[in-house]
């Protein structure tokens, strides 16, 4: 561990945003992953020009930084595996504009989704990118994750909605990237390069995002299915019709089994359903595209098949969504639900196959996992649920991680649909992007020579994700 | 490791969950603490983890680990929103109980008992959680009991039991808050005081420009729990031009505090003062606004201001 310059540190931030103490940095060697490591002390900026005098300092005595936003990162992307200074975002959370005429809004990095989407809703606009974990998740967190959600499938992720940024490199300097327009053609697009780069370019330190009007109706539907891989093939069915939904999530039996204890939605426990909603000005059109949708549930098995108009009706199911990661824990009282293998994206072709090979390699290795997800954007979710104290599992989880991502290049999958890489996720991402690790490698580099961002991340990230940090959860004990 | 584990013979039963809690951090959004300070560190889930650093030995059972243990109001509200079923204050009042062993008590949220007491024992028989007690010199309170709803500091005629780390909830500060709003929004009209426990919309973490904050003709302050209303703070804005007062409380068979009751009294109170000075008494009122009920909550508001406006200022 290097000596930090506590006092420079302090005289740049005030007194009142430093934290140096063992407990503090405990708790900040945490976010929603397995992982565990502590930050050496953690700073909390609250204007771009500390931003830069805290990256100069640290740029000059190579010390790594860690920018984090609610620490909702579900693969490690902000535990300092290198130790270093964390630097926390919440502090910047000002909504700078709302441009209603040229349709942008432009914000500070702490801003949390939740909050902006409560100050744009009074000008009948939202930001739909929108993760589950909307009323933590900072905007800053989620550029750098390139994070979406359940409407995702028709209004695209956070990559769809950055119109332009300013950020602090790793040498101090302030850039902007990208516009304030809707297009930008030439160049090689820098913005949306920060955009999933997971804190390792570089910190935003301000976003221009783009919102959309938000639709007067809205109906949501449920449809059941007596087999996972029904449900899967009507994902695809609904897909390739060119229905456009507004949400269309996948639930299997275990997720609905944990969704219904925690919350009583009174879903019926069947091997999967699917929600799906569509929305927009025209009630004839959201009627077209739900009946749409209902006929091709119905195509492929599906029954008990209903939807709703009611705004109540429709919140209590959107939320059960949202509540589901956490939800997953009450599964059965004595398997903890882990963030592991939780993020991966397939083809639609093959969703069905996904859904039906996570459960076969589940009973494989003697673990239990879950398939849900926001399909129709090709995002499927798993946890792995496990006896977490029984070294056994561990070992039986990291094969059951390997077996589901070797399944998903396989066909053409991706690692990160929208969790990002971070530490445990990182093995599978260097093999699929092995014949571009060198160009990563360089832009890498180009941005920051010092490795000071964010270091040991996506492809640094060690090859046992086991062993990179302490696992937060108490093994043989 | 092993020996810490033995120290914590109150958390240990409780290892099992906290692996179960996911730390989503969804517990956040509830917490009047994280609010107030900002640090996740004082948030529920940052209890959670310095608990199982605790009993792993993976934390130091220092004063300032033990401060972050004893800082909670006991609102619960991050317990009923957890969908992974973690009862985090059962969590924490047992890590209490072990710090306390071992001669760590915070101070955290603890009431304390300043030299002026006059030992009148009023506190020791108001205090629902039976944390305070005579032990024939002064009263002493039980860190592992307090829950820091501030009901002594309410019927204290001495003004000597206090919660030093109020995190923006104290009476002083509530005071100001109020009258820094009604002195800086030009149609500001109402001050709603309200429990955490009903308080629900609008706790924003962000920071709006003043081109898109609505003005706004009230503002909602936690003062944590309706047991800790009292005259002083309910009058207060007045004294700055409010048209009215409402006080938010829970339900009658909801309050863990029994606070609710005690805000009854003294709203009925005011507003018999205010009938025999001939100011309309519907400019001070209470609602009982069951848990996260926000869509009542506002509509309680809504119809309030409503009326306040009918009536106008007073004259």
């Amino acid at each position: 561990m290097k000596t930090i310059d506590v006092t420079r540190l302090r005289d740049i931030v005030g007194e009142r945003n430093i934290k140096t103490d063992p407990s503090d940095l405990y708790v900040y060697g945490s976010d929603s992953s397995v992982h565990h490591a502590m930050p050496w002390v953690i700073v909390k900026p609250e204007t771009t020009p500390q931003v830069q005098e805290i990256m100069r300092y640290a740029n000059d005595e190579t010390i790594p930084v860690i920018a984090r936003g609610g620490g909702s990162g579900m693969c490690g992307q902000t535990v300092p595996i290198q130790g270093g200074i964390m630097l926390d975002m919440k502090g910047m959370n000002k909504i700078l504009e709302i441009n209603l005429e040229d349709v942008y809004c432009r914000v500070e990095p702490g801003v949390v989704d939740d909050d902006l989407n409560l100050a744009l809703k009074q000008y009948g606009v939202f930001y739909p990118p929108t993760p589950a974990s909307s009323r933590i998740a900072t905007i800053g967190g989620e550029i750098a994750n390139n994070a979406s959600g359940v409407r995702s499938v028709k209004y695209g992720a956070t990559r769809d909605a950055v119109l332009g940024m300013k950020v602090v490199l790793p040498n101090g300097d302030l850039i902007s990237l990208g516009a304030h327009t809707r297009v930008e053609a030439s160049g090689y697009q820098l913005h949306k390069l920060m955009v999933g780069s997971e804190g390792t370019l570089g910190v935003v330190v301000e976003a221009t995002l783009s919102f959309v009007p938000i639709p007067e109706f809205r109906c949501m539907g449920v449809a059941n299915f007596d087999s996972l891989v029904d449900a899967g093939e009507a994902i695809g069915s609904i897909m390739a019709s060119g229905s456009i939904p507004s949400m269309l999530e996948l639930v299997d039996s275990v997720a609905i089994k944990a969704v219904n204890k925690t919350m009583d939605l009174g879903l019926k426990e069947v091997a999967a359903a699917l929600i799906f909603e569509a929305d927009g000005m025209v009630k004839e059109a959201v009627d077209y595209e739900i009946n749409k949708m209902k006929k091709t549930c119905e195509k492929h098995n599906g029954k008990d098949i209903y939807a709703s108009y009611d705004p109540k009706e429709r919140a209590k199911i959107f939320l059960g969504r949202k509540k589901l990661f956490p939800a997953l824990s009450k599964y059965d009282d004595n398997l903890a639900s882990t963030s592991l293998a939780d993020d991966m994206a397939v083809p639609y072709s093959k969703m069905a196959e996904m859904a039906g090979k996570i459960h076969e390699i589940a009973d494989e290795n003697n673990i239990v996992m879950t398939a849900y997800g926001h399909c129709g954007s090709g995002c499927m979710h798993t946890k792995i649920l496990m006896d977490t104290k029984r070294e056994d599992q561990w070992d039986s989880a990291k094969k059951a991680i390997t077996q589901v991502y070797d399944y998903v290049r396989s066909v053409n999958g991706t690692t990160s649909a929208e969790h990002g890489i971070g530490i445990s996720k990182a093995e599978s991402f260097k093999v699929e992007k092995s014949d571009s690790l060198n160009l990563l490698a360089g832009i890498k580099k180009a941005f920051d020579p010092n490795n000071i961002m964010n270091p040991g991340k996506l492809a640094q990230a060690p090859e046992d994700w086991v062993t990179a940090t302490n696992l937060r959860y108490s093994v043989n004990s | 490791m092993e020996n810490k584990i033995k120290e914590f013979k109150n958390l240990e039963k409780w290892q099992g969950t906290l692996a179960n809690c996911i730390r989503c951090g969804y517990c956040f959004e509830h917490c009047p603490m994280f609010k107030h300070s900002g640090w996740e560190s004082d948030a529920p889930r940052a209890k959670i983890i310095t608990a199982f650093g605790l009993i792993t030995g993976e934390v130091e059972p220092s004063e300032s680990a033990a401060d972050k243990m004893f800082s909670c109001f006991y609102c619960k509200r991050c317990e009923a929103a957890c969908s992974s079923g973690v009862p985090l204050t059962e969590i924490f009042t047992d890590t209490r109980k072990d710090l306390v062993e071992m001669g760590l008590e915070g101070p955290g949220t603890t009431s304390i008992t300043k030299l002026n007491c006059a030992r009148c024992l009023i506190c020791v028989g108001a205090c629902p959680h039976e944390a305070r007690s005579y032990d024939g010199k002064g009263i002493d309170t039980d860190p592992a009991k307090c829950q820091a709803c501030g009901i002594c500091l309410e019927v204290c005629p001495a003004g000597a039991a206090k919660i030093e780390n109020d995190f923006g909830t104290g009476r002083e500060e509530l005071i100001e808050k109020a009258s820094t709003f009604l002195n800086t929004h030009e149609s500001s009209k109402a001050i709603i005081f309200a429990c955490n426990w009903s308080y629900f919309p609008d706790l924003q973490a962000s920071v709006l420009p003043e081109s898109v904050t609505k003005d706004n003709n009230y503002e909602i302050l936690v003062n944590m729990c309706g047991g800790r209303l009292e005259s002083h703070l309910l009058m207060a804005p007045f004294l700055h031009n409010a048209w009215g007062v409402m006080a938010a409380v829970c339900p009658d068979d909801e309050c863990q505090h029994e606070g609710n009751q005690r805000a009854k009294k003294i709203v009925e109170n005011l507003r018999n003062t205010f009938k025999s000075i001939d100011i309309d008494p519907e400019r001070i009122q209470l609602v009982q606004i069951p848990a996260g009920d926000k869509t009542l909550f506002q509509a309680e508001i809504d119809t309030f201001v409503d009326k306040l406006n009918h009536m106008g200022p007073i004259r």
